[in-house]
């Protein structure tokens, strides 16, 4: 077997990482400087702007061709957002109840829990 | 002709076999990631405790017969999604948790809908985190917790922690968090206030993209997705790599929007003041200073993290009021601290050792 040296699989592997650490180190320098910001701030800006129009000439199209509209969306979201919400807390109410009363029920909510005495092992003791 | 070059000839033959071998591999395992949809992730059993818009608080299953006495609330960071601490079955930090006897919970994060966008950072610390606590408090019968917060979790815990600093907080894990945020040197430069109108965006965008916070990470090493790619192909014959690329991956470009008015505090409270820094850091009127957090605390920092350099996290320990107070630098870089083979034999091992006799 060649040694790993002249092993052209690693010299590939070692180049391409050389190759990664070169560029990134090259690239942060670059993006270290004020002008890379100015310049990266001044497109982001008007990237976000042009976004903004869009959202709202969206909007409008949808409203023309009798879409339902994105509140009504989100409004009924809501709703099952706090349906769900409400479900777990009945979930866990439920859970809390079980154990409570230390009914044994099947499934998770009736298992009782561990007790919470343990303590950390000794010097040497296995884990 | 030497002995040496006698033997690379003599190997010839073996190597181009075992790289044709490959090449054939390749071919059907490139067809086979493109078909399949990788491992599932985040998969411990474990019960919604409370949703309430972006925020999830679980609560795992036990696995051991006898737990520690104090849970544990473990605080993602707002940016990324907690199944990065519970990748798969041996490889994942929850389930460590578990089997080494800890009642664990987790505050993670879904994406902030447009109509949360004015959520602020008072929202998070005030409201949220102590919800969280209570909610822990009630489920687990006990009075004390300890907190892990990972990355930005790490910054609200620390928030948390110095605004109610009577409580019930009874010892604090931080894994890579940064409090002097000049030291981004990168964030910093691409939110230098004097190009940034953070104003602007959040007005036009509502909350902050996603794509746009998965770019700035991105831009922090630039090329290495592209050579991470070449490296997939390199070893797409072997599966446990593809399993382990797919995992990370997923993880990394499953990014959280940030809500507006709470980038808006960062960008200036944070980015632009350093006020956790520079003991200036207020929220919603209440002073955090770190010199008021006297619980236990243990800092993890990662010796090669590109996106929380150390010069960013070390003063932690010195500026936090605790007496009882350690920092452990591991190797590996932000992510491979907390997941993964480095974090297995790493950082696990010494957060159980600190945290058991701290959890009685």
């Amino acid at each position: 077997m060649a040694d790993k040296g002249n092993d052209p699989a690693v010299v590939w592997q070692t180049m391409i990482a050389e190759m990664e650490k070169g560029f990134n180190s090259f690239a942060n320098q670059a993006m270290a400087s004020p002008e890379f910001s100015k310049v990266m701030n001044q497109a982001g800006g008007a990237a976000a702007g042009v976004q903004k129009q869009l959202g709202e000439m969206m909007e409008k199209y949808l409203l023309t061709m009798n879409l339902p509209s994105r509140a009504q969306f989100v409004g009924l979201a809501e709703r099952l957002q706090s349906i769900e919400g409400h479900l777990s807390e009945i979930k866990a109410m439920l859970n809390q109840m079980n154990r409570d009363s230390g009914a044994d029920e099947s499934g998770f909510a009736g298992t009782p829990r561990p007790p919470r005495t343990r303590r950390p092992p000794s010097e040497g003791e296995p884990k | 002709m030497n002995a040496q070059a006698a033997l690379d000839l003599a190997g010839i033959p073996e190597r181009i076999q075992s790289e044709v071998q490959r090449a054939i591999q390749r071919s059907i395992k490139g067809v086979e990631y493109f078909s399949t949809s990788g491992p599932s992730l985040g998969s411990t059993p474990k019960d919604i405790l409370h949703a309430r818009g972006t925020m999830n608080l679980y609560h795992y299953r036990p696995m051991a017969d006898e737990v520690y006495r104090v849970p544990i609330l473990i605080v993602m960071a707002t940016t990324n999604r907690g199944y990065i601490l519970d990748l798969v079955p041996g490889q994942s930090f929850i389930e460590f948790l578990l089997k080494r006897g800890y009642d664990v919970y987790m505050l993670d994060w879904i994406a902030p809908k447009p109509e949360e966008k004015n959520l602020r950072m008072e929202d998070y610390v005030l409201d949220f985190i102590p919800d969280c606590v209570r909610r822990v408090q009630l489920d687990s019968g006990e009075k004390d917790i300890s907190v892990i917060g990972y990355c930005f979790g790490g910054v609200l815990s620390l928030l948390y922690g110095s605004i109610f600093n009577d409580g019930p907080m009874k010892n604090l894990i931080c894994f890579t968090t940064p409090i002097d945020f000049r030291e981004m040197k990168l964030f910093s430069n691409f939110s230098d206030r004097r190009y940034f109108d953070v104003d602007h965006l959040i007005g036009a965008v509502g909350n902050l993209p996603p794509e746009m916070i998965l770019s700035s990470f991105e831009m922090l090493r630039p090329a290495s997705r592209v050579a991470g790619q070449v490296q997939l192909w390199e070893n797409i014959w072997n599966d446990e790599f593809v399993k382990s690329y797919r995992m990370f991956d997923r993880w990394a470009t499953d990014t959280l929007p940030l809500a507006g008015e709470y980038f808006r505090a960062i960008t200036k409270d944070l980015m632009w003041d350093n006020k956790l820094f520079n003991d200036t850091m207020s929220v919603g009127g209440r002073a955090a200073k770190l010199e008021s957090i006297k619980v236990p605390i243990l800092h993890a920092v990662a010796e090669h993290d590109h996106i929380v350099p150390y010069d960013a996290a070390k003063h932690l320990i010195t500026k936090i009021g605790s007496q009882d107070k350690e920092e452990v630098m591991l190797k590996g870089g932000h992510v491979s601290l907390v997941a993964g083979a480095n974090a297995i034999k790493r950082l696990w091992p010494k957060l159980d050792t600190w945290l058991g006799k701290r959890s009685t």
